[in-house]
């Protein structure tokens, strides 16, 4: 088996934003290896983007507090480095790709964050074909943004920051503006990106089922503490799942029902399509 | 609202001068400009406005500019009549006003014919510092976007019974509180989830930022550009040697 590298890490960290005594995150120790695909959820307010920002450096650099403890970032600490030099190493893609998405047309967007890094224009060249391959926006390249569907303004987010070619990728609800067949697709990219090219991925979504299949690890926060941590097949059993605000999918909740009345499964399926042949695997073996 | 700045703003279209290089459209829009500062003939006005106009047809957006310049009627029969009014002749309050019109119109063929795109390459060209133009590239991006969530706040207000046609001046002034105080709230929201995007982004990162854009004039442009100059050159000259 290849060995992990920890490519996140917070030690007893603690934060609350100057102005408020509140902690927001409370002790939090956490690893994250390169290549996860982590699920975070919990309910709204519990500090879901804070521990997010702590990760990309806008926490401590462009929100200031009280910080406690540490955060790795691929060996570095990230309250010594800037959230620019970060850039590089951090995507980040947030809830509303509209205030993401600065330019005129998509292929200034995307080159404007390797202008900023000050590439040459031969590599600016090759990155701007790869990512608007990689995304599948070939032919949204000289739109400007107002004619973009949420959609597609969400890829374009995306390809803006996987051009700076960064080792992990962020994504805070990133489909809370989309429809569920669109959402879907969206996760389904973001999975794309993780499997060929090796990404880190962290995203808060609260439609769950879109990731059950998708992710390998899942945390949940609430009140600025981690009450599960670990892989998606172990946390999503959990049946105190559903009080810290997850919306546990039906699948789950089910077998969780049949378990309590004593119908064991030999496995925990993720998803009906698995769950229905086992169902049917029963009932014919019962006859 | 949108009426107001329409005669304005660019819309995406196809000609013989859209398609010249900005820094071209720039240059006659300029040209025509500083010729009618400095015109003060009813006759030279007769030109500069025809060679406007042609300009507008050839550009395809001479309707436009003409709702411009109907829009800024107003204006110019103010200046017109405190003019005659202050004591000044016919003649020469007609040239004011014709001066405002040529004004107003030299400087739409460039706004008219140019995309906010082109104005940032014309900006970088002239290696205006990066923060200046961003901070103009993002003003002009955002303006729909802010007009948009007004229009949204405006209808949502409605829906819960807002009346904002009602009453006199004082009271319309009043019942736009209700729609600019939200406004103004989802502004910062805004401008702080941009400032964190700026920041994700690298903005800022390093002192030698690329530029990956740059102009270069075509064989039409340098054709335009001499048209341009020659055209200039033989109107100072028609004007001042034989003093028509
Ligand atoms: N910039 C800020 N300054 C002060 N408090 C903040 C700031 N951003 C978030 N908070 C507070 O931190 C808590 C966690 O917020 P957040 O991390 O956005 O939660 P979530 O993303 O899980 O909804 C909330 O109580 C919120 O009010
Ligand atoms: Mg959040």
């Amino acid at each position: 088996m290849e060995t992990l590298t920890e490519i996140i890490k917070f030690i007893n960290f603690s934060f609350s934003y100057s102005g408020s005594n509140a902690l927001i995150l409370k002790n939090i120790n956490l690893s994250i290896e390169e290549g996860d695909f982590v699920l975070l959820v919990g309910p709204s307010g519990c500090g879901k983007s804070t521990l997010l920002r702590c990760i990309n450096g806008l926490i401590p650099h462009l929100y200031s507090g009280v910080y406690e403890g540490e955060v790795i970032v691929d060996g570095e600490l990230v309250k010594n480095k800037s959230v620019n030099e970060l850039a590089t190493k951090v995507g980040f893609v947030f809830q509303n790709p509209e205030n993401q998405i600065f330019m005129f047309s998509v292929e200034k967007d995307i080159v404007f964050g390797l202008e900023n890094i000050g590439l040459d224009r031969n590599e600016i060249d090759s990155r701007l074909e790869w990512v608007l391959h990689a995304l599948g926006i070939e032919h949204l390249r000289y739109k400007p943004p107002y004619e973009l569907s949420d959609g597609q303004k969400q890829r374009v987010a995306i390809a803006g920051v996987l051009a700076m070619k960064p080792k992990i990728l962020i994504l805070d609800e990133p489909t809370s503006l989309l429809d569920p067949r669109t959402a879907l697709e969206f996760i389904l990219l973001i999975k794309e990106l993780n499997r060929k090219f090796g990404l880190t991925i962290i995203v808060v979504e609260h439609r769950i089922d879109l990731l059950t299949n998708v992710a390998n690890r899942m945390i949940v926060l609430d009140k600025g503490e981690i009450i599960f941590n670990g892989c998606l097949k172990e946390v999503i059993k959990n049946k105190n799942l559903n009080l810290y605000g997850v919306n546990v999918p039906p699948v789950i909740a089910l077998q969780n029902y049949l378990k309590d009345e004593g119908l064991i499964f030999n496995e925990f399926y993720l998803n009906v399509k698995d769950f229905s042949k086992e169902i049917k695997r029963r009932l014919i073996g019962i006859d | 609202m949108f009426w107001l700045a329409e005669g304005l703003v660019y819309r995406r279209q196809e000609s013989i001068i859209h398609s010249l290089d900005p820094r071209v459209k720039l240059i006659i829009s300029l040209s025509l400009f500083l010729l009618s500062l400095f015109s003060s003939t009813i006759f030279e006005f007769i030109i500069l406005l025809s060679a406007i106009f042609l300009l507008g047809v050839l550009s395809k957006v001479l309707r436009r500019m003409i709702k411009t310049i109907t829009f800024s009627l107003t204006f110019v029969i103010m200046i017109f009549a405190i003019n005659l009014l202050v004591g000044y002749d016919l003649i020469f309050s007609i040239i004011i006003s014709l001066r405002f019109i040529a004004i107003i119109s030299s400087s739409s063929i460039f706004f008219l014919t140019s995309s906010p795109d082109e104005l940032d390459l014309v900006m970088r060209s002239l290696h205006l510092p990066y923060d200046l133009i961003f901070a103009f590239v993002t003003a002009v991006r955002f303006v729909p976007v802010i007009l948009l969530d007004a229009v949204q706040i405006i209808d949502s207000q409605r829906s819960r019974g807002l009346e904002i046609e009602k009453g006199n001046i004082f009271k319309r002034i009043r019942n736009y509180i209700p729609v600019l105080i939200p406004l103004i709230v989802q502004s910062i929201i805004r401008s702080e989830e941009l400032a964190e995007a700026m920041e994700s982004r690298a903005y800022g990162f390093s002192k030698k930022r690329t530029s990956y854009y740059t102009l270069h004039f075509k064989r039409k442009d340098y054709f335009v550009l001499c048209l341009n100059l020659t055209l200039v050159v033989l109107f100072i000259l028609l004007i001042h040697l034989f003093h028509l």
